[in-house]
């Protein structure tokens, strides 16, 4: 009986019969019995249900994209009608990681190449309210430097020197980056431009 | 116009008019994007050398928007052509195919700065004598070809295989021109050989072979992004290939040294062995592979020392990283979360491993091993925290060679996600 049912399905002479040991359901085969569909509805039922997730994340990362451009064009409009600087070249940080509305804003005091002049950074947060954002406080940069602490002077507004101008703040902001990846922050890479990511 | 109609299916003369349409649109966003792109100063473009000069002053500085317009236009296009494939013809959809690959061949490279490693690589080792495996490019500072190297990956050593490292070093002989526009070729010519050989093995398995060709050849991120940025991931894809079309004639041990070819030049196609071997359960897939791994061996542990050898390690640092467009990311972000905790790579690899696993016994019990193979190079991409559009080709050629047509739209829907993932600067444009 077993013999007929093995070669009715194919399997037991699969291999010179090498797998006839092993019961039917463990042995191998050569092609997929043809079932009664139920594997394949779960399958397909999985395969949709996971596509779907992907697409509502998808979809939900979309809209949080549009919403953090829209957030920097007011942060850009906002810079230019503060410091009555119409520069093209602005540069914008967000809070990524803290999820706070809180942008940092810098460009250019007088004419010149990116970051080749003193640089005004100005610190916004709160809602977007006519294409605009409220400042809060701000510091200067020196040319040709990034925005960290230590190259930062004259705080001003709730920019307090202590925790983002100079070399306390700078030391604060190190011991705050050893406490982070001490407890395993999130790391993220190719947040830049396209043209830099890649493998 | 006759020469677009396929002899058994003739078309419709609507068909025949969506399908020239079709082939104007994606010809017209090539040519957009790569005459765009050779004016220079361009986000999308890596600093590089001006190989492209001769193409610059017919187009204008390509911007977020034209780039991302033109790519759904070329998507659209896409579909509609894949929809009506039967009525092409095979010359239609041959000189359609070469004409996309050689427009964007002849242009600058797109969007990625990953090639400028590769010939960076290969002139530490030919020009510096400093093993790439155990140094990144920051050791040749003073190399014309570091400036173009990506600053993300100036200190990072290379996680590519032995063979493509080694394939790779007479470029670095012949200077940063030479070495970029061999790169180029090498990308162009390993695109051909896997459509070749899609192409072969299509028509031996019994499917349309004009549709492989254009569900491949014509795919957007195919053309764009692999092609465009001249990735070695089409340099496996063609040993992939190999490995398929060598298994399907009955040539096992040759299949599964292919597939070791392939792993030695990015450790992905890996994924491919244990289905082989599983489908076969003959003695000749391994010894094929052993002679082929152990060859390999011997001569990357001469050339590289054990660095060379020890893919698993570059896997593993690669695997940390997180891109913005990976899955698990966006996944995070749905649940509020900043981004992927190391707690998540965990989970993710878990998740993986069961996919593999269902994978493995489903193919030890009668299913394909071409379309196993497929599921789990797609499950790789998408559990991968860092996803790059090139990474959502590499199920994609034998999806169209196997009967499981589940295979060939999830991997379609991946690919489809990744470019609506990119429109946020078309919806609000950042100025």
């Amino acid at each position: 009986m077993s013999d007929v049912a093995s070669k009715i399905d194919g399997a037991g002479e699969i291999d010179g019969g090498r797998w006839k040991f092993l019961p039917e359901w463990l042995r191998p085969r050569d092609s997929e019995l043809a079932g009664t569909g139920r594997r394949r509805l779960v399958e397909v039922t999985l395969l949709i249900l996971a596509g779907l997730l992907l697409a509502v994340a998808t979809v939900n990362d979309l809209i949080e994209q549009t919403h953090v451009n829209h957030r920097i064009n007011a942060d850009l409009l906002t810079w230019r009608e503060y410091t009555g600087h119409d520069y093209k070249n602005v540069s914008t940080e967000q809070d990524l990681y803290g999820h706070t509305t809180r942008d940092v804003v810098c460009g250019n005091t007088t004419p010149g190449p990116p970051k080749e002049r003193v640089q005004l950074c100005l610190l916004m947060t709160g809602p977007i309210v006519d294409g605009r954002r409220a400042v809060h406080g701000g510091w200067y940069l020196r040319p040709k430097v990034e925005d960290v602490p230590i190259y930062r002077y004259a705080c001003f507004g709730t920019a307090t020197p202590t925790r983002f101008c100079g070399k306390a703040a700078a030391a604060s902001a190190a011991a705050a980056d050893a406490a982070e990846r001490g407890e395993s922050a999130p790391a993220e890479r190719g947040e830049g431009a396209p043209a830099e990511a890649g493998r | 116009m006759d020469s677009a109609v396929g002899d058994s299916h003739p078309p419709a003369r609507w068909t025949r008019a969506l399908l020239v349409l079709a082939t104007l649109v994606l010809l017209a966003a090539t040519l957009e994007i790569v005459l765009d792109a050779a004016v220079g100063h361009s986000a999308l473009l890596p600093d590089q050398p001006r190989i492209y000069g001769w193409l610059g002053g017919i187009g204008e500085r390509l911007g977020y928007r034209v780039f991302l317009i033109a790519l759904i236009a070329f998507t659209g296009a896409y579909a509609l052509t894949i929809g009506l494939a039967r009525g092409v013809s095979k010359r239609w959809a041959i000189v359609l195919v070469a004409a996309l690959q050689l427009i964007v061949f002849v242009g600058p490279v797109l969007i990625s700065t990953d090639v400028f490693s590769y010939i960076a690589y290969a002139r530490m080792g030919v020009e510096h004598g400093i093993n790439p495996y155990t140094n990144g490019p920051i050791a040749i500072v003073g190399d014309p070809i570091y400036k173009y190297v990506g600053h993300d990956w100036l200190r990072v050593a290379t996680a590519y295989g032995p063979l493509y490292t080694l394939l790779s070093y007479p470029l670095g002989a012949i200077g940063v021109t030479g070495a970029l526009w061999g790169m180029k070729a090498e990308a162009l010519l390993a695109s051909a050989g896997t459509l070749a050989l899609t192409w072969r093995c299509a028509r031996i398995r019994g499917f349309d072979p004009v549709l492989a060709l254009l569900v491949v050849g014509a795919n957007p991120l195919w053309v764009i992004y692999g092609l465009g940025g001249a990735h070695n991931d089409l340099i496996m894809t063609l040993f992939m290939m190999g490995a398929v079309a060598l298994s399907l004639a009955g040539r096992d041990a040759p299949a599964a040294a292919s597939v070791i070819a392939g792993t030695l030049v990015k450790a992905t196609v890996a994924a491919l062995l244990p289905f082989l071997i599983l489908a076969h359960r003959k003695l000749a897939p391994i010894l094929g592979a052993l002679a082929a791994l152990a060859f390999a061996a011997v001569v990357g542990y001469a050339v590289f020392g054990i660095h060379g050898i020890d893919l698993l390690a570059a896997l593993n640092r690669d695997a940390a990283f997180v891109s913005t467009d990976s899955f698990p990311n966006e996944l995070a972000h749905l649940v509020g979360k900043p981004g992927v905790f190391p707690v998540d790579h965990d989970l993710l690899k878990a998740g993986l491993v069961l996919i593999v696993l269902y994978l493995l016994w489903r193919t030890w019990r009668g299913y394909d091993w071409v379309a196993a193979s497929g599921w789990t190079l797609l499950a790789i991409s998408v559990t991968s925290t860092w996803l790059l559009p090139w990474y959502t080709l590499w199920s994609l050629p034998l999806a169209v060679v196997v009967r499981d047509r589940r295979l060939l739209a999830a991997t379609l829907a991946i690919q489809a996600l990744y470019i609506v993932h990119q429109v946020a600067p078309i919806l609000v444009p950042v100025g």
